[in-house]
């Protein structure tokens, strides 16, 4: 062992061989991905040597996997060579005002209704420290401290909490479960990391800002929420992303830890640079996000509404392994342009009694491509099982197109499950009666997709719902007419 | 031997083609040997293994068996119509019979009409079941055995239907037979088919079908599958419809039995107007393993497709259903539906269902719903308080569920057969 770490520490100090010795130089790890990469970003983070050990074995388990080629989208093939793994804090330029920034971005800030506070942070005017990778300072930590939650960075979680996240990192989501897993479990660079304990109601949303800033950075974040015996906890995930011309990876893993009882509200709204109108640029989101309802009667919800993004790609999905737990999953994809989306939820029912849920609302306009894709599964002993599943499609404009792939295994004759699914477009009708009331076009099929995603929207807490309306429209602006 | 090394000596020895039909077989045999027997890791077969079929050793006749007394038992022979029967894919002359008086309807095997109808063969052999990235369609297509051929010039109508009977023998040893049918429809022509496959032997049999059948405009085709093969019996089959403008095509596929039984239904409108109705009733039993892969392209504006399929499973048996609906860029004015509901009926088996709709146009009305459950309690419940014994409840109610197929099949002496096998079975 002791041998072990010698040449590890000796391989680390290597590291710095190349040229990583003065600050601004280490703050971002070289491009490309190797051993020394994961080495250099471990070490950033004063990992111990436990944590360096499991992201080098989900490092060479990565080695060994192929890239996924069965979604129903295509996109150049990344270099993984070409990408910075690890950004930290530095001094970057900051903008005097807000009259710096790019006026098409403000444009946005506005119609969403963000205060101007906000718009300075998120624009990078120097008001606020602005990070990128690291997790922003948390807000009521004090409040949170009293009840006993743990509401942290997870580099944080790992010196302060070593046996929580020993315990729980990688159970739900494990290093071998997909290739952009793997990838997430070798560099990743910082993200939330909540732990509620038993029979605490969190006494407030948690939410955290994530925001991709560094040029060429590829965002590796890592989300656990673990919610103890009888506990209550609602997350929330927001993004947003300036301009950028290159496109981005963004590989996180999220994983919910639900015990006997406790519940765990998972919302997201994601809004990140989808590219420009000819298709160029945008942010890959490849994303894994699973939950396991471990303990009995326990819930856990995912709801996300996907506005951004050149291509989506990601299944929040339900172990239901508990007895009487419950699975819920409510969706609004919308893609414009050139987006891509490939999104959808598994459900995978274990436990006597178990319910799920699903409702997927995916709209497409421009020449984008929307695609369902879910997997109910009733194991043999997951008597009594129910679900109850809802996509619905619409379509704005010939050249788009919603695609379905339903996948439904069932192993239990008392299971009970049903699908359904529709497609349209907006009804020249209802068009129609808008128009003659005097409400312009595009107002009018703002009107319309959001009573079509309502079912969606109601499901989000408060102030997101507001925001995520407003998206919706602004995310359909210029595909009619 | 494997399969696939049975087919690649078959297909050596082979040499009584023409110089233009050996490129196409040529081509086949490349793509299958080239892609192999499919494995689980291939999306469209993710939920049917095929390793059993590509490890055992078949055997493929070249000799016509005599089977008349099993043929006298068939109850489907009861049925008025013009029969073609096969036996180990080979043609059995003696049992076949056809009473359709007009010579100008072709009623044949496909091997004599290569010699006696050339052009009709030419210009329509293989053009329309695919064969790239199938390697089951490729492997049909390089080595086939014989197989039906229909042909109904236009503006007529066959009066009794044509019933296409195959039957393995597998009695001596394991048996591979590939059947290949070819049906051409002309412009306002009509016709009813029945394709019957029955099996007999204790041995393995693996019967690999093609069959293609075109319909030109205004036609009207009525076509029936019947599965009922008993023992190890292994069957993939594939039909490609193609459709010319306002044609309309009826299609019920009853799988009553089997080992492992794929179907590959397709179906491509290439005119407006066109008006499809698929239906399918599986009644998967012991370790049955059926699989239903279907395929509604969509590619001319204002066509309609309407599909309902069925299933029963009981026993440790598996059953995939796997519907995709195609609507292409400018198919506006589509109307498609789909619907899958099962029943199972117990502990061990599996319904593996997947619904899919790929839509390219925007001013289409696509919907499609899959269901899985048990018997109803409330409807149960009713029969079983007015002194109905509960066997006989489920009876009832499954004939009761099955009866939304049987009422597709205008041919009654089909309907009783599939009545008695449900009440056989269940």
């Amino acid at each position: 062992m002791t041998e072990e770490v010698n040449i590890i520490d000796k391989v680390t100090n290597q590291d710095y061989q190349y040229g990583f010795s003065t600050d601004i130089e280490m703050d971002t790890a070289p491009k490309g991905l190797s051993e020394d990469t994961v080495r250099f970003i471990s070490a950033k983070k004063k990992e111990p040597q436990w944590m360096l050990d499991w992201r080098l074995k989900a490092y060479h388990h990565w080695l060994k996997m192929e890239e996924p080629t069965w979604q129903n989208f295509s996109y150049p093939k990344i270099n993984y060579q070409d990408i910075i793994f690890y950004a930290a804090p530095k001094v970057k330029k900051t903008l005097n005002s807000l009259d710096e920034v790019d006026p098409e971005l403000l444009k946005t800030f506005d119609k969403l209704g963000i205060s101007l506070l906000e718009q300075k942070r998120l624009t990078g005017v120097a008001v606020d420290a602005v990070f990128d990778s690291v997790s922003i300072a948390t807000t009521f930590k004090a409040q949170l401290k009293e009840k006993g939650v743990i509401f942290c960075a997870i580099s944080e979680a790992v010196h302060e909490h070593p046996e929580l996240v020993k315990k729980y990192l990688g159970s739900v989501v494990p290093h071998t479960d997909n290739y952009f897993a793997a990838l997430n479990a070798a560099v990743f660079s910082d993200g939330s990391f909540v732990y509620i304990p038993k029979g605490v109601r969190c006494p407030m949303e948690l939410s955290t800002y994530f925001r991709i800033n560094a040029e060429n950075t590829g965002q590796f974040e890592r989300t656990m929420i673990i919610a103890d015996e009888g506990s209550y906890v609602s997350y929330l995930e927001g993004c947003t992303a300036p301009m950028r011309d290159e496109n981005q990876l963004h590989a996180a893993v999220v994983e919910l830890v639900s015990e006997t009882n406790a519940e765990i509200k998972y919302s997201t709204v994601q809004n990140w640079y989808p590219g420009d109108k000819e298709g160029k640029g945008g942010i890959y989101n490849f994303v894994t996000k699973r939950g396991i309802c471990e303990g009995a009667n326990s819930k856990i919800s995912w709801t996300q509404v996907e506005t951004g993004s050149a291509i989506t790609w990601k299944y929040p999905s339900c172990i239901l392994k508990g007895e009487n737990s419950t699975g819920e999953f409510f969706s609004v994809a919308v893609t414009n342009n050139y987006q891509q989306a490939d999104t959808g939820t598994k459900m995978i029912h274990i436990g006597k009694n178990s319910k799920s849920r699903i409702v997927s609302k995916g709209i497409s306009a421009g020449k984008s491509h929307n695609s369902y894709r879910g997997l109910v599964r009733v194991n043999k002993k997951a008597s009594g099982s129910r679900n109850h599943t809802q996509c619905d499609s619409m379509l704005i404009g010939d050249r788009s197109g919603a695609h379905t792939f339903p996948y439904i295994e069932i192993n239990n004759k008392t299971a009970q499950v049903e699908h359904e699914a529709s497609t349209s477009k907006i009804g020249e009708d209802q068009l129609f009666y808008c128009k003659q009331r005097g409400i312009g076009m595009e107002e009018a099929i703002s009107l319309i997709v959001n009573g079509f995603c309502k079912e969606v929207l109601n499901q989000l807490p408060m102030e997101f719902a507001v925001e995520a309306q407003k998206l919706l429209a602004v995310s359909l602006e210029g595909s009619v007419g | 031997m494997k399969l696939h090394e049975l087919i690649k000596e078959n297909f050596q020895k082979e040499n009584t083609y023409s110089v233009s039909e050996k490129m196409r077989v040529d081509e086949a045999f490349g793509i299958f040997d080239k892609l192999g027997i499919p494995s689980t890791k291939n999306e469209e077969w993710k939920y049917t293994n095929l390793k059993n079929i590509a490890e055992k050793e078949f055997k493929i006749e070249s000799s016509l068996k005599n089977i008349s007394d099993f043929y006298s038992k068939l109850s489907i022979q009861n049925i008025t119509s013009n029969r073609l029967v096969f036996v180990n894919g080979i043609y059995s002359e003696t049992l076949s019979n056809i009473i359709e008086k007009d010579k100008t309807i072709l009623i044949d095997n496909i091997f004599s009409a290569r010699k006696n109808h050339t052009e009709i063969y030419n210009n329509h052999f293989s053009k329309y079941a695919k064969i790239e990235g199938l390697a089951l369609n490729a492997m049909n297509a390089a080595l086939l055995n014989d197989g039906a051929f229909v042909f109904v010039p236009k503006g007529k109508v066959v009066e009794h239907p044509i019933l296409i009977i195959n039957i393995t023998d597998s009695v001596e040893s394991n048996i591979l037979s590939q059947p290949r049918n070819l049906i051409v429809v002309e412009k306002s022509a009509n016709v009813k088919l029945i394709e019957a496959y029955y099996s007999t032997g204790k041995n393995a049999s693996f019967t690999n079908v093609v069959s293609e059948i075109y319909a030109d405009e205004n036609a009207c085709v009525e076509h029936y599958k019947i599965q009922q093969q008993v023992g190890e019996c292994y069957q993939n089959n594939f039909t490609q419809f193609f459709q010319e403008a306002n044609t309309t095509i009826n299609q019920v596929t009853l799988t009553l039995d089997g080992t492992v039984v794929r179907n590959n239904l397709h179906f491509y409108m290439n005119g407006e107007n066109c008006n499809t109705l698929l239906y399918g009733l599986y009644l998967a039993t012991e370790n049955n393993h059926i699989d239903n892969h279907t395929r509604v392209d969509h590619a001319k504006p204002n066509c309609y497709s309407n599909e309902l399929y069925k299933g029963i499973l009981k026993d440790k048996s598996t059953a995939v259903f796997n519907g995709k609906i195609m609507v292409h860029l400018d198919a506006q004015k589509t109307n498609a539906y789909q619907r899958n509901q099962n029943i199972l009926l117990s502990d061990e088996a599996t319904i593996n269902t997947k619904p899919q709709l790929e839509i390219f146009a925007d001013d289409v009305k696509c919907s499609h719903g899959a269901t899985v459950g048990q018997l109803e309690e409330e409807p149960m419940f009713y029969l079983r308080s007015r002194g109905i014994p509960e066997n006989e409840a489920r009876k009832m109610l499954l004939n009761a569920f099955a009866d939304a197929i049987a009422e597709e099949i205008k041919i009654p002496e089909l309907v009783s057969i599939l009545e008695q096998e449900i009440n056989n079975k269940l």
